[in-house]
């Protein structure tokens, strides 16, 4: 509260000095914020694309296996399935945004020739090819979609707190900066002009002092001339 | 088994009971209203019909289509089983080499299971019992602990050898393809193995029939290398055999599809598979193309046995039918599950 603010010249300056900083601070993050708006944009576009990719990509891989599981039996496809144990490589690396680190997700492995899918060839039919060949699809772009949806909702979260920070900025911290700034500076005023008045009335006072010491002179001079003439 | 048992054979006997067996198999109309059914009514539909037996015995473990399907390859099983138990000599010799597939089948589900740690009781389930392998031998391939002990209790089979020697690159790799393709290439070369010389005409269709049979999987995997792309050797997963390609040749035409169609257009069987060549050329899908060859694999079975009444094709041309009809019941009960319309399930039907 503008109150709780000692009215120096001190406090002053030290006031003025956030004002500058805390304007200053309000125009980056806006900057930052409209940024990050955009870069939010541009994924968000990414982001429903490859949302619509893994929508249908999941429904291709479903029809897929469904049909190798009708045609090929639930066995064979259970069986193809169990023929390999090793796992597609996932790393993450990170990136930054505007100061806003995003992960990279890269997955190694996924998309297998079919020499390097465990069943082997010479036994087996198109059919369970196309299903491995479905969820590999699926993988990746699950696993795209998981980098840009991380990227979005860390974006999201940063636009969030940057929001909160310049409408603190805005109609927090500046508005009690500015009014303890009039505030001390009334006060200032206010002192000034109570110094003025009594200056002037100690002014007044000593003028008074000298009229009155001077009048005294000259009548005590005037008695002494009558004496002498006496 | 190389050598063809020269005991008398019993053709008549054995046709004559598969003939009965013919007449077991369900037609169209029958089809037709499976069609219409969910996968309970299916699966009651098969309880009163010559399914019945399997149903009762594995009601009680499974459920719906798991049921369905378990009860399909068991029936197949007994089916099979019978065949052998009728014939003799060289017929049996025949059957039994065809029926290896089976075993083959076996092998791999035991080599996957072990490999992926599968519960015995599930890679029991899913053993098709219609090779020449007894259950002490699938109890034992089942019990293994390892893949390397799946190949030392396999030592005194047909697929001992191979096994062994693809075990090197298996655990070199960590991957099973090396064992997977051994198997399949074993039951491959002893299909054909001491046949080419049999004087039979009946025997001799037959021969040509499996060599159609090795012909069309090398077309099958050709077209799939070719649509696999990357850095696959055709010659590896060539199989010997067959009339139509030699390993060079089928390695020049994976790596151009439109040649590879044009040699099969102008190859014996181009007059069958022309309009599916046609189809896969606008398709990329091979699933199409596939059920052609499993159509003229069929067709071509059939005919023979009408040519050949007094040979082994008849029986050839009912364990065909009769595989068929499993995959077309399992198709559409799977496809009813998963919410298949009648017409889509009828399009992946492959019928006589």
């Amino acid at each position: 509260m503008a109150e709780d603010v000692k009215p120096t010249r001190k406090n002053l300056m030290e006031i003025e000095d956030r004002i500058d900083l805390s304007e200053r601070g309000h125009d980056t993050l806006e900057q930052k914020r409209d940024g990050l708006i955009m870069e939010f944009m541009d994924i968000l576009d990414q982001a429903q694309d490859v949302r619509e990719d893994v929508e249908q990509n999941y429904e291709d891989a479903q029809q897929t296996i469904n049909m190798a599981r009708a045609m090929e039996g639930d066995v064979a496809v259970r069986g193809a399935a169990a023929a390999l144990k090793e796992h597609p490589e996932i790393t993450v690396r990170s990136n930054n945004i505007m100061g806003v680190v995003v992960p990279q997700i890269e997955a190694s492995r996924v998309s297998k020739s079919l020499d390097q899918r465990g069943y082997g060839v010479i036994g087996t039919s198109s059919r369970i090819d196309e299903a491995a060949e479905a969820y590999e699809d699926l993988l990746e772009t699950i696993v795209l979609a998981a980098e840009v949806e991380t990227a979005m909702k860390k974006l999201l979260d940063e636009i969030e707190s940057t929001k909160r920070r310049v409408n603190a900025l805005e109609f927090t911290v500046l508005p009690d900066l500015y009014e303890s700034q009039d505030y001390i500076e009334q006060k200032l005023e206010e002192q000034e002009r109570e110094e003025i008045f009594r200056m002037k009335k100690v002014k007044d006072k000593k003028e008074e002092e000298e009229r009155a010491k001077a009048e005294s002179e000259s009548e005590s001079e005037a008695a002494a001339d009558a004496g002498t003439a006496d | 088994m190389n050598v063809i048992s020269r005991d008398a054979s019993n053709y008549s006997y054995v046709n004559a009971r598969v003939r009965s067996r013919w007449a077991l198999l369900l037609d169209a109309d029958e089809y037709d209203t499976l069609t219409r059914m969910g996968p309970s009514e299916i699966a009651r539909f098969l309880g009163e019909s010559e399914y019945s037996p399997e149903i009762d015995a594995l009601g009680s473990r499974h459920s719906g289509v798991d049921l369905v399907e378990h009860a399909l390859n068991r029936n197949l099983a007994r089916h099979f089983d019978d065949l052998l138990e009728w014939s003799q000599g060289t017929l049996y010799d025949l059957i039994s080499r065809y029926l290896r597939k089976f075993d083959a089948w076996n092998v791999k589900t035991a080599l996957r299971g072990v490999y992926s740690e599968t519960d015995a009781g599930v890679i029991d389930d899913d053993f098709i019992r219609a090779g020449e392998f007894d259950d002490a031998l699938l109890g034992t391939l089942e019990e293994c602990e390892s893949v390397e002990s799946v190949v030392d209790a396999l030592a005194e089979t047909v697929f001992g050898d191979p096994l062994a020697d693809a075990l090197d690159d298996y655990e070199e790799t960590g991957a099973l393809v090396p064992l997977e393709n051994a198997v399949d290439r074993t039951f491959y070369d002893t299909l054909l193995r001491g046949l080419n010389a049999a004087t039979e005409s009946g025997t001799r269709e037959f021969v040509k029939f499996l060599q159609a049979e090795v012909d069309f999987r090398n077309i099958r995997n050709a077209f799939r290398l070719a649509r696999s792309g990357g850095t696959i050797d055709p010659s590896e997963y060539y199989i010997e055999g067959g009339r139509l390609f030699e390993a060079s040749e089928l390695a020049s035409l994976v790596e151009n599809r439109d040649e590879l169609v044009a040699r099969l257009r102008e190859s014996r069987y181009g007059d069958q598979l022309g309009p599916a060549l046609e189809r896969l050329e606008s398709a990329d899908s091979l699933i199409g193309f596939e059920h052609a060859l499993d159509a003229a694999l069929l067709g071509y079975a059939d005919h023979l046995s009408h040519v050949f009444p007094l040979s082994v094709c008849p029986v050839l041309a009912y364990i065909l039918a009769k595989e068929r009809e499993v995959d077309n019941i399992r198709a559409i009960a799977r496809g009813r599950e998963v919410g298949l319309s009648g017409e889509e399930i009828e399009q992946e039907l492959v019928m006589l």
